[in-house]
């Protein structure tokens, strides 16, 4: 900001207080829980019309008429206080919440405080001690699979957190612009405070275990093989193979040649082995994981200073063999109060992930086991993996038939999973510094200026190690990713009570700047010494590359609020971003947000009702896109080191760019109601809100005959309409025994309105196996995200399955198999206070939304899904011989004839060629469910015990997370709660990544 | 940050007085991680690497069953029913098209009219690949970027006579001079004017089912143009001994260490009685060294057949190297074509031309395959071999799929033109399914390019669904 505009500033704001240039009381209002100022409290001057309400900081000033005695503190959620003036200047509150405690305060749009009934808008504010109940180490997460590399929330220190709070909606977060628009999650970190001579030192410590559970039923009674008939090798000798499929013979204790036996260095070697069932093999391939956890606060302050250090240490074992993440994590904050007006105050987070994780992908570890692996393998029999002279032992390879030993130790599909644990390493470094640098000046009692800037900074190191032999060529991967993120922040805060009308005025300026890099090399072709990892050692070229992305936006805003007697209060901002990833012509874009309240219980006397608010808004958002999408470039192709020379191809990218893109904008419109009755004991939150989204930025696939697969376009209307639900309540509250619910419901209805000229089908993802592909397509007049893929084939005239002439199904390529989306989803929080015990109990729920289950496809397809040995209507196997009263029954239409036919068919045809591969109607569920997914039990050491110790608090919990699903509507094994929680926005397919990991830990925290 | 700092101050006031400071510094939206000029020979240098898919597939090579599956039979046994056209309209094709459209070609890299010439060859051999596995294809609409997203399906008829034209163009353009980065001629464009005119001859026999006299007119302006002399002049694509360029069946093989492709039944038994001298390069003996023969796979057995893979001919070891070449258009094919021709009476010279025609296409073969011509003179002496005018149309049919073998596609076409060789049967108890006439579409055109798509499928020359069974405009039944 340069100096004209800020004397331009000041002369408006200097204008609006000489007026009022009067005897003035000051002073602040505090909470009594941790001594935070609290913003927004009435300040009234009893007898008279005068009063303000207090600012961010907790702090007032008011003008007090010869006649006013003593001054009121009011503030919804805490017991009023009344204080006598006498000849005081400085008069300081310490407010402590009234008993019926519901929160007041809401953290809004750029950390401003402001009391709950003044927005216009829904947000929800859940405080850091609570979030014990949800604080799940994001690192287990990770070691189960999902990973979400650079994801911030990772790296901060749950301890850390003073407060959780979601904006809902475009208008609550309209100042977040583009990062914005589909609403703000808003972690308040926790501080020190001043005026607190005594240092606090708490401890919490941890310790969890995780167990994986939920597998899929598989069957027991057939093992390796594509057939019943034993193989035999040229001696005479009974084997199974290194197939990765069980439509073999049955497990009935035949001696054979096992995988083993084939290796000449194994002891067995040569050895008949019974054929026999091991009905845990996959299960117990798993470890027990655990997790502990010890972190230390210090925090302090004096009269000036205020200080909290924080330090955290985490260490996870994964439930996947030689898995693990350790995490350190310094935190310091501190704010100095330079003058009664100059504040200045820093932030600084260092976090450190350092962690050995399994190898992703569909081959890249056990995961897949359900889908192709033998039911005969004895697992502690693959655990040894080496032999001494550095062979690996392989269950997926063939022996040499005449010779009964392996000679092609290469696995075709499948690693021996011990081997992938212990010798293909995947570990990953990161480093990252968080934090601002603030300063505050109190220009006026009622406004405030501040500046920040906010970085954040990271260096990640991955590599990847495959070692010689497994199924791929031995090589080393190693990649280098740096981010770095600025904000340069600057806001005037306004605000002030003229009677019964109070006034707040926020301006800003922001400038954003991303600067991303990464460096990546693999080698290629082998190493060219074994064992030595370093890009160096590429064999043949090696893939070489670097990436760097830049950003910058720059905005401005303006937010002001108006309230007249507590009672009605209006909203109005304004925002402007100038974006460098648009087109240079047309990279400025504006759009403003209104919002307002009507605390309609300050008119309506009925007792009841407590509290009760009618709240409107309507906000754009707008947004840009990531960088370099507006020019055409060139990609680089692969190198051909001809004899001549060599030589360099480069190709036009499959995806095209557009230099006419333009910012795209959201519209939305809520409208919403609050109540609490009963001094607060019951509550109730409903939002309808209806959002439609014009011309966003997409990447819309087209037709490749185009010559291009993609293009990025503005394209389309999307609507969403919805409502939202809290209710909130304490139906039970006594001195020993009280319970606290929470019930949250949203539903959402979604449309494409329009899409593209000339294409009406947004497809949004896909999926290929087997040369069938399901497609993730929203097609105009339809709610977004219909599954599309292969599926059986249907006789319009009786709407039975089509018939072949083999009796099997006939499928269709290009069946609709519903939306992703759910109906709705919810939750249900309770927490029992019992006696000095806590009780808190978490449900999730929601119904409908399709998903596929791969796993369960590939199982039935592999021949272990126990329903591919099934006993039929007739009292048989259906995988006995048809004529002999095994096979499946199947009813349907023959397509040749036009007659229903019922027939027994061949299993492994009807589920390994035709279910398994084509017909997706059998994998296809919906992901209903209501599933327990946390309780916690704490209980809180009371002062007399505690009196002989150094402790001043002291608590203890144990908690079990994700212990039980109570009901699902797909089947046991597959978890439709999970499968949300991956990376991708939308999650549809389930690939056997999402193993059910259920943990039981306890908790100790003491404080000094 | 000094910079920074400056850009904050100075935007600041005009920002909140005019909401308009919209200047950045032109490279911060220039992307840095990609190229933003190509040349014209790097750019088909990238279309040529898609060469070697055409031949080495892991479905073709089944339609005219070159090979068996020792293990998962699904693809010899046609599970797999939609193919996805786009890579090859997004990768090659667009690459190509660049280049044709191109008015600032580096003349640095060899004369622009031959840049162009090859760019007009390679686009209608990929052109002429894919009609004749899937029909009617989008061709006058397609490859036009945002003018058009949605491309209308041309007739197949329209597209053979475009491709016509466009190898005309190019005959006609060629000038002396070398062109750079050229990965299978190194450049010489006398080796790209005879391609381009056999493969206009090829196509245009490719029409003797359906419209004979068209045919006769382009095959003959082919060989006047001037076609392919030895073999030197193949279209071979060469491999390396390196992981980013090697052979398709070096990897599958090798690479993934999977014996899963025996040369089938069909070819041993055929080759074998007649001592054929290029069976050692196409089959391996089988490692059980009580088997002293070649032995075929049966084709197509159901996967519930577990194959004792050390009893069968794998495929040959030396079409299976890293740097194994993939043949693509070949002197001995064409040889064929003039037998064929002078038979049918598009050429002159009658059975004397088409004898002689004939023995040389064989010779070639063999030359081609196992690098000398010996044993060809006694191979063709045999009276199953040997031309014969009652029968010559099955000799050139029967030994132009000898010498396709491993090139799935091609040799399918012709077995789909010629019915030749007349001994392939469907796979067994398959549910009544036959060899496949065509590839049905990707099933994204169903959705994102629907109204062409339904359009195509209602008007299939022959009628039929979009399947396997359904034929393509020159495969008159």
């Amino acid at each position: 900001m340069n100096r004209k505009s800020i004397l331009i500033l000041f002369g408006f704001l200097l204008f609006a207080t000489f007026t009022y240039a009067q005897k003035i009381i000051k002073g602040k209002v505090t909470d009594v829980a941790d001594g935070t100022g609290i913003p927004g409290v009435s300040v009234l001057v009893k007898g008279t019309s005068s009063g303000t309400t207090t600012q961010p900081d907790g702090s007032y000033a008011i003008d007090v008429p010869a006649s006013g005695t003593t001054l009121i503190f009011k503030y919804l959620g805490f017991d009023t206080q009344e204080i006598t003036i006498g000849d005081k200047t400085v008069i300081n509150a310490i407010l402590s919440s009234s008993s019926q405690t519901l929160e007041g305060v809401v953290v809004t749009a750029l950390g401003i405080k402001r009391s709950e009934k003044s927005v216009g808008y829904a947000t929800q504010t859940v405080k850091g001690d609570n979030l014990t109940l949800t604080k799940e180490q994001n690192v287990i997460g990770s070691l189960a699979g999902k990973i979400d590399y650079g994801n911030v929330s990772q790296d901060i220190n749950p301890e850390d957190i003073e407060s959780v709070s979601v904006l809902k909606g475009p208008a609550a977060s309209a100042l977040y612009g583009i990062r914005g628009q589909y609403g703000v999650i808003l972690i308040t970190t926790k501080k020190g405070s001043k005026g607190t001579k005594k240092v606090n030192i708490s401890v919490n410590s941890a310790f969890s275990i995780e167990k994986t559970a939920n597998f899929l039923e598989l069957q027991n009674i057939y093992g390796v093989g594509n057939n019943q008939t034993f193989l035999t090798l040229t001696g005479g000798q009974k084997y199974v193979n290194g197939n990765d499929e069980s439509w073999g013979p049955k497990m009935d204790g035949t001696p054979v040649r096992m995988f083993y036996s084939f290796y000449p260095q194994d002891p067995e070697f040569g050895q008949l082995t019974p054929f026999v069932p091991h009905p845990d093999n996959i299960k117990d391939f798993y470890e027990t994981g655990h997790n502990i956890n010890n972190g230390i606060t210090v925090t302090g302050g004096s009269e000036n200073i205020d200080y909290r250090i924080s330090y955290n240490n985490a260490y996870v074992n994964g439930v996947i063999p030689n898995t693990w993440l350790k995490r350190n994590n310094l935190g310091l904050s501190s704010s100095l109060k330079i003058t009664d007006k100059l504040s200045v105050g820093a932030n600084v987070n260092y976090a450190n992930n350092n962690g050995q994780r399994p190898t992703q992908g569909y081959q890249g570890s056990f995961t897949g086991a359900t889908q192709w692996f033998q039911r005969n393998i004895d697992i502690d029999r693959l655990r040894n993996y080496k032999y001494a002279d550095g062979t690996i032992l392989n269950w997926n390879v063939n022996p040499n038939t005449a010779t009964g030993i392996v000679t092609n130790n290469k696995p075709s599909d499948w690693n021996n999973p011990f081997f992938d644990a212990y010798e293909v390493l995947n570990n990953d470094n990161r480093d990252r510094l968080f934090g601002d640098v603030n300063a505050t000046y109190q220009v006026l009692p009622e406004l405030k200026l501040s500046g920040f800037v906010r970085s954040d900074m990271f260096t990640q190191n991955i590599t990847h190690k495959e070692p010689l032999g497994g199924r791929l060529v031995d090589s080393y991967q190693i990649g280098k990713y740096q981010n770095e993120e600025n904000n340069y922040e600057f806001l005037g805060q306004y605000a002030k009570t003229l009677n019964d009308i109070s006034l707040n005025f926020n301006v800003g300026a922001n400038l954003y700047t991303v600067k991303y890099s990464q460096q990546y090399q693999a080698t290629v072709g082998g190493l060219s010494s074994p064992g030595w990892y370093s890009a160096a050692a590429s064999i043949d070229r090696p893939i070489s590359t670097s990436f760097l992305r830049r950003k910058q936006v720059r905005s401005v805003y303006a937010m002001g609020s108006i309230g007249y007697k507590d009672t009605y209060f209006l909203d109005a901002s304004i925002r402007n971003d100038v974006s460098s990833a648009l087109p240079n012509n047309n990279n400025s874009y504006w759009y403003p947000s209104v919002s307002g309240s009507f605390v309609f219980s300050e008119l309506v006397k009925w007792k009841a009702l407590s509290f009760g608010k009618l709240r409107a808004s309507y906000a754009i958002a707008g947004s840009d896109l990531s960088p370099y999408q507006t020019a055409f470039t060139y990609g680089p192709g692969s190198n051909y080191p001809a004899t001549a020379g060599a030589i360099n191809t480069l190709l036009v990218p499959d995806k095209l760019k557009n230099p006419n893109i333009k910012p795209s904008f959201a519209n939305s419109f809520e409208v919403g109601m609050d109540l609490k009755f009963l001094k607060n004991r019951l509550g109730l939150e409903l939002t309808y809100y209806n959002q439609e989204n014009k011309d966003q930025i997409i990447d819309l696939s087209v037709s490749g005959a185009s010559g291009f697969d993609q293009t990025v376009v503005n394209a389309g209307l999307i609507q969403n309409k919805g409502v939202e639900l809290s209710l909130t309540g304490r139906p039970i509250q006594s001195k020993l025994f009280t319970w606290d619910a929470t019930l949250n419901f949203a539903r959402n209805k979604n449309k494409i309105v329009e899409l593209y000229p000339g294409i009406s089908v947004l497809q949004n993802d896909l999926n290929t196996y087997s040369s069938q592909t399901i497609y993730l397509n929203s097609t105009v007049g339809r709610t977004f995200g219909n599954l599309i893929g292969p599926g059986y084939k249907i006789d319009p005239g009786t709407g039975k399955v089509l018939l072949g002439a083999d009796n099997m199904p006939l499928f269709d390529a290009a069946k609709d198999f519903g939306s992703v989306l759910p109906d709705f989803t919810g939750g249900f929080q309770n927490t029992f206070k019992i006696w000095k015990f806590d009780l808190g109990a978490m449900i999730d729920f929601q119904k409908g939304g399709q998903f596929m289950s791969w796993s369960k496809m590939l199982s039935a397809k592999s021949g272990q899904a126990a329903e591919t040995a099934a006993i039929n209507d007739k009292g048989f196997n259906v995988r006995d011989a048809i004529a002999a009263g095994g096979g499946v029954k199947v009813n349907g239409i023959s397509q040749a004839t036009g007659q229903e036919v019922t027939a027994y068919v061949d299993a492994r045809t009807y589920y390994r060629t035709n279910l398994g591969t084509r017909i997706y109607d059998e994998w296809i569920y919906s992901a209903s469910y209501v599933k327990l997914r946390e309780v916690s039990l704490g209980y809180n050491f009371d002062g007399k015990v505690l009196a002989k110790t150094p402790f001043k608090t002291a608590k203890l919990s144990v908690i079990a997370r994700n212990p039980v699903m109570i009901w699902q509507k797909a089947p046991k094994g597959v978890d439709p709660s999970e499968l949300s929680s991956g990376s991708s926005s939308i999650s549809w397919i389930e690939k056997g990544e999402l193993q059910t990991v259920r943990s039981f830990g306890v908790n100790l925290n003491l404080t000094f | 940050m000094k910079t920074i700092y400056k850009s904050i101050f100075s935007c600041s006031l005009a920002l909140l007085m005019l909401g308009s400071c919209t200047k950045f510094d032109d490279s911060i939206n220039t992307d840095p991680n990609s190229p933003t000029k190509a040349s014209g020979t790097q750019l088909i240098a990238n279309a040529e690497l898609f060469l070697p898919g055409i031949s080495s597939s892991p479905y073709g090579v089944h339609y005219p069953q070159y090979l068996s599956n020792t293990s998962f039979s699904d693809n010899s046994r046609y599970v797999t029913v939609n193919f996805n056209f786009y890579g090859l309209y997004t990768g090659p094709l667009m690459n190509l098209e660049n280049v044709i459209n191109n008015a600032n070609l580096d003349a640095s890299e060899g004369p622009v009219a031959n840049q162009i010439a090859v760019a007009k060859i390679l686009k209608a051999y990929y052109f002429w690949h894919m009609t004749d596995r899937w029909g009617d294809l989008p061709y006058t609409e397609a490859l036009k970027g945002d003018v058009n997203y949605s491309p209308k399906y041309d007739k197949q008829q329209v597209i053979y006579n475009a491709l016509f034209t466009l190898l005309d163009e190019a005959n006609a353009a060629f000038v002396t001079g070398a062109i750079k980065n050229d990965i299978v001629y190194g450049g010489d464009v006398a080796k790209w004017k005879k391609l381009g005119n056999t493969i206009h001859a090829l196509m245009a026999l490719r029409l003797s089912k359906v419209d004979a006299t068209k045919g006769a007119t382009e095959f003959n302006k082919a060989v006047t143009n001037g076609m392919m002399t030895a073999n030197t002049d193949n279209l071979t694509y060469p491999h390396l001994a390196d992981q980013n360029n090697e052979n398709y069946w070096y990897n599958s093989f090798t690479r993934l260490g999977r014996n899963w492709f025996a040369v089938s039944k069909p070819v041993v038994d055929y080759m074998q009685p007649l001592n054929d001298p290029r069976l050692p390069v196409y089959a391996n003996k089988p490692t059980n060294t009580a088997i002293t023969t070649y032995v075929g796979l049966d084709y197509g057995l159901p996967g519930s057949t577990t194959v004792t893979i050390a009893n069968y001919s794998l495929l040959g070891s030396n079409l299976r190297l890293q740097n194994s070449p993939v043949p693509l258009v070949t002197y001995a094919q064409q040889l064929f074509a003039m037998a064929e021709a002078a038979k049918i009476g598009w050429i002159a010279g009658g059975d004397v031309t088409a004898l002689a025609n004939y023995n040389n296409a064989v010779t070639e073969s063999i030359r081609q395959w196992t690098g000398s011509t010996t044993g060809a003179a006694t191979y063709l002496a045999q009276a199953n071999v040997a031309y014969d005018p009652a029968t010559a149309l099955m000799k050139i049919g029967t030994q132009r799929w000898v010498h396709l073998f491993l090139h799935g596609y091609e040799g399918w076409a012709e077995w789909r033109r010629t019915g030749f060789p007349t001994f392939l049967a469907p796979p067994p108890a398959n549910n009544g399914a036959l060899i496949p006439r065509r590839e049905a579409y990707g099933t994204q055109e169903r959705s994102i390019n629907a109204t062409n798509y339904n359009a195509a499928v209602a008007s299939l020359p022959y009628g039929g669904a979009d399947d396997l069974n359904a034929r393509v405009w020159w495969d008159k039944p």
